[in-house]
């Protein structure tokens, strides 16, 4: 359970003409054991939150902190497609981001693995597997370094509706018997209200639009009346702050 | 075709008594073996029926025209060790197979760090660029002619033929694995606090290999037959030597003979080498038969196996790698070699090319 705390951030892409301001001063912060979603049309700048968070990109100016009891916390990071090694076993994949190749640590993946319920498939190769199992992996392997802050960012974007259905009840699963503080972009506000219990809305610009607590309790389906009227709750605020509208 | 007849083939394919005739005889002429074994004997129809056609229009050419038995009887005493030549076939290619290993070795060694040099610095690639496509341009006899006269009879002249030979195809192949180095492995990487030499263990060598194998591939292809024409030139022994030797003898048995053992021995050095490597190097790649999968498709009788069509998704400039010898000796057909403006190196694109494709 990491506390994050970003303030003031702002993100330039490009000079001059071609400026494009990817995030406007965006402040939040996040604590506990929370799973926030960030939704948002294509280009608000989800994307960009996610990668600075993380460390991949740094800021234009602003501040990022992310600490777990005061010390720096550790993360981890579920992508779009699973970016798995092609030319490691799943094993090696998994052991590919831990700090060491102890027999305790093989355990802990095989334990993550078997969590995502590929128990069998250590030794296969990624590309023997579907892309459903390649993004579970994906899955395992960001869970088994034991994070205290889960970035993921449209991880179920790229599959079909009924393996992702399945990956993200996997996923609610997960996150509730880990403790992990999970940030989750998506497009899908639908699968927002399923997943999070906060949902942080985007509009374009990157501007922080919204931030809608979700108190339903776990677990949740789709099919669910009370997701279904949270999610209309969630598209009105769209609509309220005229991020529906082309531009 | 009517749709009904396709349907019928379909249901045939599912399993219904079948006769066996019919079976065995869809066994052969869908066999990719049937194919290779019907070339070398059109081929032997064809070489008798030249024989005979050229024979009957000019009666001397017998003496210059060698019949199969002729070139079998010599390649078998070949295979022997029984000749009156210096050197016997073995040593023969021992002697061309050394200096092919130590060229290719020098132009592995040299291209590689120039061509790593050339992904990775805009500047080193405008200062190469232009003499790698000319060295390429270069036919092997001017080569050949030049390193003779340079270094007169000898091992180092024929070495240096290798080199010059291969060494434009490891340039040009390394420099496009460098471009093509997966960012999206090494941001994975960053995001999990990877340390660096692991990094370049497990992601940057295994993804530069492929290319590296295909350079090797390349450069032994061409490096052999700048090697022989070398050795017409300015040998005194080997592989090209010893044809210019029958030649001189004017024994067409000889020179005919010889060339198909050259044959024989890039077929082995293929099958037994670069084969079981790449097996070995690539056994993580969906294992596919490209040509299957065109005839696949043209016949569109079966549905695309999954793999397939899996293999193709993950197929990349990577497929290159395997390209046979014959395809190699053709020149490779995706090389930009006159290409004037090169795209730019990896760490002149956008800083985050991620963010616009989505968030």
């Amino acid at each position: 359970m990491a506390d994050i705390t970003v303030s003031e951030l702002h993100k330039e892409f490009g000079l001059g003409a071609d400026k494009v301001i990817a995030l406007e001063n965006v402040s939040l912060s996040i604590s506990g054991h929370a799973f926030v979603s960030v939704v948002g049309a294509s280009g608000c700048g989800k994307s960009t939150l996610l990668n600075i968070l993380s460390g991949i990109d740094s800021p234009t100016s602003g501040t990022v902190r992310i600490t777990q009891n005061g010390r720096p916390a550790r993360a981890g990071y579920v992508f779009q497609a699973a970016r798995l090694l092609p030319w490691r076993t799943v094993m090696d994949n998994m052991l590919f981001v831990q700090q060491d190749r102890s027999k305790e640590t093989r355990d802990r993946c095989q334990h993550y693995l078997e969590m995502v319920q590929l128990g069998d498939r250590g030794d296969k190769f990624p590309g023997q597997l579907s892309g459903g199992m390649q993004q579970r992996v994906g899955i395992a392997r960001a869970f088994s370094t034991e994070p205290d802050v889960l970035f993921m960012d449209e991880p179920f974007s790229h599959l079909d509706a009924i393996t992702a259905r399945t990956l993200r009840k996997e996923l609610n699963t997960i996150w509730a018997e880990t403790g992990t503080t999970v940030v989750f972009v998506t497009h899908d506000v639908g699968e927002a209200v399923e997943l999070s219990n906060r949902i942080l809305v985007f509009a374009k610009g990157g501007r922080l639009a919204d931030d809608i607590d979700v108190t339903l309790p776990f677990p949740r389906d789709v099919s669910d009346t009370e997701v279904a009227v949270t999610k209309a709750e969630v598209f009105k605020t769209f609509e309220d702050i005229g991020a529906l509208a082309i531009s | 075709m009517s749709a009904d007849l396709r349907v019928a083939e379909r249901t045939a394919d599912t399993p219904q008594p079948v006769s066996v005739v019919r079976r065995i005889w869809r066994w052969i002429t869908r066999s990719s073996l049937t194919g290779r074994l019907t070339f070398p004997v059109v081929c032997l129809i064809v070489w008798l029926l030249a024989i005979k056609v050229v024979t009957t229009i000019w009666p001397f050419a017998v003496d210059v025209l060698p019949t199969p038995g002729q070139v079998f009887g010599f390649m078998f005493d070949e295979i022997k060790g029984d000749t009156v030549a210096p050197h016997n076939m073995y040593e023969t290619f021992a002697i061309s197979l050394q200096r092919l290993g130590i060229g290719m070795i020098i132009a592995l060694v040299i291209g590689t760090i120039i061509g790593v040099a050339m992904g990775l610095s805009k500047a080193v690639n405008a200062f190469f660029n232009d003499w790698v496509v000319a060295i390429l341009a270069m036919p092997n006899l001017a080569w050949a002619l030049f390193c003779s006269l340079a270094f007169g009879f000898g091992d180092i002249g024929p070495t240096i033929v290798v080199v010059l030979t291969g060494v434009p195809f490891v340039i040009i192949n390394v420099r496009e694995g460098v471009r093509n180095t997966p960012s999206d492995l090494f941001d994975m990487a960053r995001s999990f606090d990877v340390p660096r030499e692991r990094v370049i263990w497990h992601v940057l060598i295994p993804s530069l290999l492929p290319f590296l194998f295909a350079a090797a591939r390349y450069a032994f292809a061409l490096g052999w037959k700048g090697l022989v024409v070398a050795e017409v030139f300015g040998g005194q022994d080997g592989a090209g030597w010893t044809i210019k030797f029958w030649y001189d003898a004017h024994r067409a048995y000889g020179v005919v003979g010889y060339a198909l053992l050259f044959v024989i021995f890039a077929l082995i050095f293929e099958k037994l080498m670069f084969d079981q490597l790449s097996k070995r190097l690539f056994k993580w790649r969906p294992s596919i038969d490209a040509a299957d999968v065109v005839e696949a498709r043209f016949d569109a009788a079966a549905p695309l196996p999954a793999s397939v069509a899996a293999a193709e998704a993950g197929a990349t400039a990577t497929s290159a790698a395997m390209g046979s010898i014959t395809l190699a000796t053709s020149g490779p057909p995706h090389q930009p070699v006159d290409d004037p403006s090169p795209p730019p190196p990896a760490q002149d694109a956008p800083k985050h090319p991620r963010s616009n494709d989505h968030g």
